[in-house]
């Protein structure tokens, strides 16, 4: 039987309609090409004003070409969303509009520059001159208080990673794994599915951020004396139960 | 910068402006963070206090500002941070805020004391921030006391002997006990390192204690530096994390999140063996970390998806229990495939009940599922038969009418497999290669036409073959044989001679060159064997040779020709196989051509003019063949004309005579005609005639006394 995604997403979706303005957490995206998967979610967390930056994971950019052994390879951190639009649209204009780059490519070209590796970022260094960029309004530190990847590797390797910096800044992060099929389709469920875990997520840190001082924890109740860190688990698994088919992972890392 | 007379809210924005200003320009750090020191303090409204420590907290934390400029910040940033952490009721976010800034600066600090003992103040206040976090750290709350222990990550790290080789970090990573001079005023290395001991002690009995995932996993996340650049921590923290068990929650009853906490713990546990094993590959360790990966596994396996098979085994189980009903042809129905796409199982699936449908009858023994089908054929109603197969003919008939899918871009996988996660950096050459290569391949070479229409799978007809004449059948042949005697020539010397020989052996069992050399020699022998018209008999046919059993033969022929006296086996091989085809053939009705002489005649002709006298091969070859007869051996006479090889031709008939009963007279007769036809050969075929034929001698010395000459031996002979 096919349980069907995001049954009860509305529920968490409404919950954000009432906080679009106050505390925002820091959401980063990142799948393995910096394209489909993590753009589609990074242009989600920005229409719902979450300060919200993306990477890949990869050693390139690969994007399907005429056949699976022509894939059309680009550099990270090199390459423009706006060049690769512009030299597929010239080599075969048919092919990448039916397959949908063409459509991909031009979507993430509204939302930044051009794709980032993971493992070039050097977290912490300011990024003022990502300022055009979607969702770049709160992550000018360049830090984030959430990773979600959209693929095990994915995941994998940011925490490989992060193991290898060791962790200078002292600053913990939340790495979350949301398992999304790389297709425009599943990408665009998966977007919808990672917008209503932030909402849960920023919600739950909402409201610790309310609770002022000290004596709220003396007097609140149970649910709101737990600080968001140690609620990432709860609101995960009531989470996974709206998205059975996003499974996901979770752990706390540091930067 | 802020005057008391703003709102909180007014001063918040204030303080934005100043924090986007060093964002902007590191050099402004110093003065932003003096300037904002007093206003931030712990009397401060709890949203500069909050801003504030984040702010701090940031501030050390970025790789923007070099590390020396932190260093001279740190002595007046700890005051504010004394107080800040001195109070008992502090907002647990100020207060990681705060941890967090001290964890930065700690390694600061001690680089700081080290290059300045005179500014022990600054130092206590540093230790004193020290003691007042490692106090809070049981009580406080887990975002709290996940920022305690980074700091205390941090003081080991600080406070144990780096690695004389490891890689440099080249920030506050890199300071360790080893930095602290023996003879320092206020730093003593051996208290410094006890404490480290310590409170790594402290860090690790989470792993055995707690269960909470948070807690766990930001232990297990702030280890791999340790491990790996301190390497008197590496023994101890290995042995605390292959002891430990993320699966201690898996023994109470499963929710939604001790599931995640599970598996997060499992997680990451695994992910930082694995990345240590491979940073390390050579550590000693590494075996226990893979066996610890393995059974890791394998029980996370055994929880998760055990509970999850099982509902599926007992609905299996339940169709088993179904009722069968007797079908009659009324009531069998084949209903129309649904539009879309159909798997053959589907198409060919009369059922309805779905969980049937799912049974996989590969599951069951395949003699067993015979059994049913023939049972179930020979009971079934005609009538029922004819109907589904229609059913199904029908439903193949719209499928083979239906447009073909489209390929839906939106389903289309966008995934272009990687080769590896590895982060190279190092591999821009090869890149660029893929790059310019993955250019030239699309853009003109690429035929427009093909593409025209969409991109709709089209039918595509593969162009009729050229019909096959015998020539090119020949041709092909040829070229076959060839490559076999090619690589049989590559087997040549097997390493272990071990093969069973007789007519029953199976020719391609071992792929070495003798059972090659089996192959072809069936192929040339067996293959056409009664196909071949009898006139082909004729030898000076130039069709005759047209065959591929001929072609093969002289291919044999010349291999064998090549080195005869290594490949004397092959030869011998070839006249069985020869020999015994020719046995069937006579057995069979009508002539057919033989092949045994002709070959065997061809071959002795072509390697006797080579021998020299102390050839074994002869020997040999004579006993091994299946069949002697006098042409073959007149042949053996004729050598007899060189006298340097007549010992040789006798001790092989010789030979014959003695091992070979059937053929001893035909082979003595040999001799014999030797004797009578060659002077020179005479006094040693004499030697062997006076043993076997002394008659013979006799006579011939009678017979030459009156009447010199050969011509006595016929009548011996007779």
């Amino acid at each position: 039987m096919e349980v069907a995604n995001g049954d009860s997403a509305a529920q968490g979706q409404d919950a954000a309609a009432h906080q679009s303005e106050g505390y925002k957490l820091k959401f980063c995206t990142v799948c393995a090409s910096n394209n489909n998967r993590s753009m589609e979610a990074h242009l989600q967390l920005s229409l719902a004003k979450y300060p919200v930056i993306s990477f890949g994971t990869g050693s390139l950019v690969r994007l399907p070409g005429p056949t699976i052994t022509q894939p059309n390879v680009y550099h990270f951190n090199k390459t423009s969303y706006d060049s690769m639009y512009k030299e597929l649209e010239a080599k075969d204009y048919r092919l990448y509009k039916n397959n949908g780059i063409l459509n991909m490519l031009g979507r993430n070209r509204g939302v930044k520059w051009g794709p980032e590796r993971w493992q070039d970022w050097q977290v912490g260094v300011p990024r003022l001159q990502h300022s055009k960029d979607s969702g770049s309004e709160g992550t000018e530190g360049g830090l984030v208080d959430v990773v979600i990847t959209c693929e095990e590797r994915c995941w994998d390797a940011v925490i490989d990673d992060l193991l290898n910096r060791g962790s200078p800044l002292n600053r913990p992060v939340h790495v979350i794994n949301v398992e999304i099929k790389d297709n425009h389709e599943e990408a665009a469920v998966g977007g919808q599915g990672i917008l209503d875990l932030a909402n849960s997520l920023n919600a739950a840190a909402a409201e610790e951020r309310d609770a002022i001082g000290a004596t709220s924890f003396d007097n609140g109740n149970a649910a709101s004396r737990a600080t968001f860190d140690e609620r990432v688990p709860d609101v995960l698994a009531a989470w996974q139960e709206r998205w059975p088919n996003l499974p996901a992972t979770w752990t706390v890392a540091w930067f | 910068m802020a005057t008391p007379t703003l709102s909180v809210s007014d001063q918040i924005r204030q303080l934005d402006d100043a924090r986007k200003l060093v964002l902007g320009d590191v050099k402004y750090y110093p003065s932003v963070v003096k300037g904002i020191l007093p206003i931030i303090g712990p009397s401060a409204p709890l949203e500069l206090r909050r801003w504030g420590a984040e702010f701090l907290a940031e501030a050390f934390a970025t790789p923007a500002l070099p590390n020396g400029e932190k260093e001279t910040m740190q002595p007046y940033v700890l005051t504010t941070l004394e107080s800040m952490i001195a109070n008992d009721r502090e907002d647990p976010q100020v207060l990681r805020s705060v941890i967090q800034t001290a964890a930065s600066i700690y390694p600061l600090a001690m680089r700081w004391i080290i290059n300045n003992g005179y500014d022990t103040i600054t130092w206590e206040r540093m230790v004193a921030i020290k003691q007042k976090i490692l106090r809070i750290w049981d009580n406080a709350v887990p975002s709290v006391r996940i920022c305690c222990i980074k700091f205390a990550q941090r003081v080991v790290l600080a406070q144990s002997v780096a690695t004389g080789s490891e890689l440099r970090y080249g920030g506050t990573l890199d300071v360790s006990l080893d930095k602290v001079p023996p003879n320092h005023q206020s730093l003593d290395q051996r208290t410094l390192e006890a404490e480290a001991t310590g409170l790594l002690d402290r860090m690790l009995t989470v792993l055995q204690e707690s269960s909470d995932a948070l807690v766990v996993d930001a232990t297990l996340n702030c280890l791999s530096i340790l491990i790996r650049t301190r390497p008197t921590t590496s023994n101890r923290i290995l042995n605390a994390i292959l002891n430990f068990n993320p699966l201690k929650l898996a023994n109470s009853p499963l929710t939604p999140k001790s599931r995640v906490m599970i598996k997060s713990m499992e997680k990451t546990s695994r992910l930082l063996l694995i990345h240590l094993a491979k940073r390390d590959p050579h550590n000693p360790n590494v075996p226990r970390i893979h066996q610890y990966v393995e059974r890791m596994m394998r029980t996370m396996s055994d929880i998760f998806d055990g509970s999850r098979k099982r509902p599926m085994e007992t609905r299996n189980h339940d169709a088993y229990d179904a009722k069968r009903q007797r079908l009659t042809p009324a009531q069998i129905q084949v209903p129309p495939l649904a539009p879309g796409i159909h798997s053959l199982a589907e198409v060919f699936t009369l059922i309805g009940n779905d969980a049937l449908r799912t049974f996989d009858i590969s599951q069951v023994p395949a003699p067993l599922v015979a059994k049913i089908a023939v049972t179930t054929l020979s009971r079934l109603d005609p009538q029922v038969l004819i109907k589904a197969v229609n059913g199904i003919r029908g439903r193949l008939d719209v499928l083979s009418s239906a447009p073909p899918p489209e390929l839906n871009p939106n389903t289309a996988p966008l995934g272009v497999d990687e080769d590896d996660d590895d982060y190279e950096p190092d591999f821009y050459q090869a890149e660029d290669t893929e790059q310019i290569l993955n250019k030239l391949d699309s853009s003109p070479m690429v035929d427009e036409s093909a593409l025209e229409g969409g991109l709709a799978l089209k039918s595509f007809h593969l162009a009729q073959p050229q019909t096959l004449t015998a020539e090119t059948a020949l041709i092909a042949g040829n070229g076959t044989v060839t490559r076999v005697v090619e690589m049989m020539k590559s087997l040549e010397d097997p390493a272990t001679k071990k093969y069973k020989a007789g007519f029953s052996r199976l020719a391609a069992s071992s792929g070495t060159r003798d059972s090659w050399m089996t192959i072809l020699a069936r192929l040339a022998t067996r293959s056409s064997a009664g196909l071949e018209d009898i006139s082909v008999k004729d030898e000076d046919d130039p069709s005759a040779s047209q065959s591929l059993s001929n072609n093969i033969r002289d291919v044999l022929y010349s291999y064998v020709m090549e080195d005869f006296r290594r490949h004397i086996d092959v030869a011998v091989s070839w006249l069985c196989e020869e020999w015994y085809n020719d046995k069937l053939q006579q057995k069979s009705e009508g002539d057919r051509p033989l092949h045994y002489e002709k070959c065997c005649l061809r071959l002795i002709d072509g390697f006797l003019p080579y021998l020299h006298p102390q050839d074994k091969v002869l020997t040999r070859f004579l006993s091994e063949i299946p069949e002697l007869n006098k042409t073959i051996l007149s042949r053996v006479k004729h050598m007899c004309r060189d006298p340097s090889v007549v010992q040789l031709a006798l001790t092989s008939l010789l030979y014959q005579v003695m091992m070979r009963p059937p053929v001893k007279e035909i082979a003595l007769d040999t001799v014999q005609d030797i004797w009578t036809d060659f002077e020179d050969a005479r006094p040693m075929a004499a030697k062997y005639l006076s043993k076997y034929r002394p008659g013979f001698i006799e006579a011939a010395r009678d017979t030459s006394s009156d009447n010199p000459g050969p011509a006595a031996a016929p009548a011996i002979a007779a």
